[in-house]
């Protein structure tokens, strides 16, 4: 038919990052857990007996009060309550009265620790578009933490890290570096410690998963989603690297820890359908869940779309969109456009502005650029009619002195 | 207008790896020279400003690719302490510092038809995205003459990755389609009040240069 | 994290060899506390690392608990020979009448003013301004005001790392070392060693009047620096950090001693 169709589709299939790519690759993903064969190891009240695991323990002890001691957490309590009872729903046995710590990072983790303490970050709130799927990042956290992940992932790191280094120096490699990660994240005070602590092999992750899968199916979840959830975080990464005009990067925190996320959303739309049993309602919770969040929304959407990583926060936007425009997120899909700059986006970012502005739950600050955005077009008296309704909804803005000279 | 880990990295590596390298005086102000108290040029030249202490200014090198020619950086304490950065003459579809056309989040380019709240939210993705803030508010934003144009006073804090609370002032202006700003950011406890007043002098004592 | 560029960065300059590398800074008019002084010891940020053959730091908690309780003792009792009123807090909400949050605060503020310090003064990225003797570093207010509520005179700060090398990256150490001979130098994976400093802080005016810096360091495993997980190498890191306090330059020169 055409010469460079095979190329083409090759190509456009890596960078979609789409199910075909899965197979493209030599051999079959990685044998799939049923999660049918997944029992959880440990039951309430577990308490660890071998030195090294108790040595672990105290650890993440300390780690805790470290973690609980910061001042880049978020204290509302009504939101870490219903964290906890989502936990305390889905984590299995061992999981109630966990202690959760939700942190502002824009990053989309969470991570959850057998001696009792878990940390979420804002991110991943930003990102889950129903109950469902903060149940399915919990429900797989659970995993790791029932099948005793931890203490087997450290150490058979031990183990291999020892080996990789006897290896890298006879083959005359720089192997074994300090062994400290200084991705961005580990920039951060004591959080970013924990994430370069547990990074899980492959039969782990797909033990997690199919945990995962079982327990959501048993709390009436339905555990497609978190095959969806999948799909939107390797969307968001893909149309990022697009925007930038690159690969998408495998190192990318998320990806560097979690590799192969296609061929862990195949098997897991394959679980879900194992789990489900047909004729049963599966609910997935997305009004209590926007309910829940809904004090933070606004705070965790500036923090992303500040990031100016434009191809991302589209996407983002987008994905939440599907279940329905609002005034807050056609406000920060034109926020995305101003801060992206290119040719032609100003005017695009005051039409999102305008449109924004008549739904009514259009923030304060919609009306502001609204309004800056008809000055810039040279529509002063419009211009003036918008600053003066931003100025009325929020009189002791911060920046209402120089507002009120623009207008005046 | 770095934070310190490469810089950290950089005075390491010179470091001489041997038991002599117990600080003396052999490295010398490799880094930073000193800022004496009269009228000097500031960035690419084409503002002057008068300290009213010495200050130290951040060595800049012409080899360095990384260095925004329009763009200097001062300190009294050290960057983690206190911090001012010179923005001199900046034109338009310029950024403030050097990044990379790949890197996933960008702090946006100067744009000659920016307004001071485009300029202040500019400044709050450089904080957000290269100076690890983790939080950032803003505090004011008034109307101020600067090099005798109509710009504008920015203030603000940010929570940062080092869990340390910083506030910071910015006074700016666009003249002839290009930016003109001095920025003052230091940690909030004690750094911050301390070297305000020499903040407001060097504003004040700033001028343009043809 | 917030010691981690000052760890990660002096990794990567292990010296030469074994050796201990100390070197204190003072303000000028320094003395050392004697006699009847009250001093606050704030919560000791000891890690210790073992550093297994593949270069991975594995933060042993109990090493690292055992290492805090004798660098405590070791603080308690060298204080006590000195005959101050000491308390050491190990958890921010110790000290009475003072919320948590000021202790996090302070610690947080000390953190940069001490990374500072090292940065400017010990590391090379020296600061023209700055007096080549003496220390010009505060914390300003905020402690002045803790040390009027609690009524002490002195604060001190200190921060360890140890990294424990295991026997298993003894027999490489000794590999690289060969390849060394053969003409390629394996890179340094790292021996073990230990970086700690400990910062004095006056409370009537807030400033840093002492600073020292221990760094000891061993390409060659086999040499060992006092394991602070025992007694005997808290104690030994305690006297190191903190036991010989000189008074500062002025004051050696005023007494012809230096």
């Amino acid at each position: 038919m055409c010469f460079r169709c095979a190329e083409l589709n090759r190509r456009s299939l890596l960078i979609g990052g789409g199910v075909a790519a899965a197979s493209l690759s030599t051999g079959v993903a990685q044998a799939r857990i049923r999660p049918a064969d997944m029992r959880p190891l440990i039951g309430p009240g577990f308490r660890p007996t071998d030195r090294d695991e108790i040595g672990l323990w105290q650890q993440m002890d300390r780690v805790e009060e470290e973690v609980s001691g910061s001042n880049i957490l978020i204290k509302d309590p009504q939101l870490i309550r219903y964290l906890q009872n989502l936990i305390g729903e889905v984590g299995g046995p061992a999981a109630k009265d966990m202690r959760i710590y939700l942190a502002r990072i824009p990053e989309f983790n969470a991570v959850m620790f057998p001696s009792g303490f878990s940390v979420i970050f804002t991110g991943l709130l930003l990102r889950m578009r129903n109950e469902a799927q903060l149940a399915g990042v919990i429900a797989h956290e659970s995993g790791h933490f029932l099948r005793r992940h931890m203490i087997r992932m450290w150490r058979d790191m031990r183990m291999k890290s020892d080996l990789l280094s006897i290896g890298a120096m006879v083959a005359g490699v720089a192997g074994g570096a300090a062994g400290v990660n200084t991705g961005d994240i580990t920039q951060l005070a004591q959080l970013g410690t924990l994430l370069s602590l547990f990074k899980y092999n492959r039969t782990m992750e797909a033990e997690a998963d199919a945990m995962g899968a079982r327990l959501l199916a048993e709390k009436n979840y339905p555990a497609i989603e978190m095959a969806n959830t999948w799909e939107q975080l390797i969307g968001e990464a893909d149309a990022s690297a697009r925007h930038r005009r690159k690969r998408r990067d495998r190192g990318r925190s998320l990806f560097a820890t979690h590799p192969s996320p296609e061929s862990r959303m195949i098997d897991l739309k394959i679980s879900a359908a194992e789990v489900t049993v047909p004729g049963r309602t599966y609910d997935s919770r997305r009004a209590r869940y926007l309910q829940a969040i809904s004090p933070i929304r606004q705070m965790i959407l500036d923090d992303q779309v500040k990031l100016n990583d434009p191809g991302a926060s589209q996407y983002l936007i987008e994905t939440l969109a599907r279940d329905g425009w609002n005034g807050l997120l056609r406000f920060y899909e034109a926020e995305i456009w101003r801060l992206r700059n290119r040719q032609g986006d100003a005017q695009r970012a005051a039409q999102g502005y305008a449109i924004a502005v008549a739904y009514p739950d259009a923030p304060p600050d919609a009306w502001r650029w609204h309004g800056l955005s008809l000055i810039k077009a040279g529509r002063q008296a419009e211009g003036r009619v918008a600053l003066s309704r931003y100025l009325r909804m929020q009189p002791n803005a911060a920046d209402a002195p120089f507002i009120r000279q623009m207008i005046s | 207008m770095t934070r310190t880990p490469k810089l950290l990295l950089a005075a390491l590596a010179l470091a001489v790896a041997g038991c002599s390298s117990t600080g003396g005086g052999g490295i010398g102000s490799e880094y930073y020279s000193l800022v004496r108290v009269r009228s000097i040029h500031v960035g690419d030249g084409s503002m002057a400003v008068t300290a009213p202490r010495p200050w130290n200014r951040t060595r800049t090198s012409i080899f360095s690719f990384e260095d925004v020619r329009q763009v200097e950086d001062w300190t009294l304490n050290g960057p983690l302490l206190d911090n001012i950065s010179f923005i001199t003459g900046l034109r338009n579809n310029r950024q403030i510092i050097y990044q990379r056309r790949t890197e996933d989040r960008q702090v946006p380019r100067f744009r000659s038809d920016m307004s001071a709240p485009e300029i202040t939210a500019m400044l709050e993705t450089f904080f957000r995205t290269r100076a690890g803030s983790i939080e950032f508010r803003t505090l004011s934003l008034k109307p101020r003459l600067f090099l005798g144009a109509n710009g504008f006073q920015f203030d603000f804090e940010h929570l940062d990755s080092d869990e340390l609370w910083r506030r910071g002032r910015a006074v700016g202006a666009v003249i002839d389609g290009r930016l003109y700003l001095i920025l003052f950011d230091a940690a909030r406890s004690h750094y911050y009040a301390n070297s305000i007043g020499d903040f407001e002098a060097i504003v004040a004592s700033a001028r343009r240069r043809r | 994290m917030r010691h981690l560029g000052i760890a990660l960065a002096l990794a990567l300059s292990v010296p030469v060899a074994g050796c201990v590398q100390t070197r204190q800074f003072a303000d000028l008019q320094f003395t050392p506390p004697q006699g009847d002084y009250r001093l606050l010891v704030m919560r000791p940020d000891v890690t210790v690392n073992s550093v297994t053959t593949g270069g991975m730091p594995e933060p042993r908690a109990d090493w690292t608990e055992q290492a805090r309780a004798h660098i405590i003792a070791a603080l308690r009792a060298q204080q006590a020979a000195r005959g101050g009123n000491v308390q050491i807090i190990a958890r921010r909400n110790e000290l009475r009448g003072v919320s948590e949050d000021v202790v996090a605060d302070l610690e947080r503020l000390h953190a940069a003013v001490g990374n500072s310090i090292a940065l400017h003064k010990y590391l090379g990225a020296y600061l023209p301004t700055k007096p080549r003797r003496g220390l010009d570093y505060t914390l300003g207010a905020e402690a002045v005001e803790l040390g009027r509520r609690t009524g002490y005179d002195y604060a001190l700060f200190m921060h360890a790392e140890d990294n424990i090398v295991s026997s298993g990256r003894v027999a490489l150490q000794v590999l690289g070392v060969a390849g060394c001979i053969v003409g390629f130098c394996a890179p340094n994976i790292g021996g073990g060693g230990q970086f700690a400093y400990a910062s004095l802080v006056d409370l009537k005016t807030g400033d840093v009047v002492w600073f020292n810096v221990v760094q000891t360091g061993s390409q060659i495993a086999g040499l060992k620096f006092g394991d602070i997980r025992s007694p005997q190498g808290a104690a030994q890191l305690v006297e190191r950090l903190t036991g010989r306090m000189k008074p500062g330059y002025e004051v050696r020169r005023a007494t012809g001693r230096s």
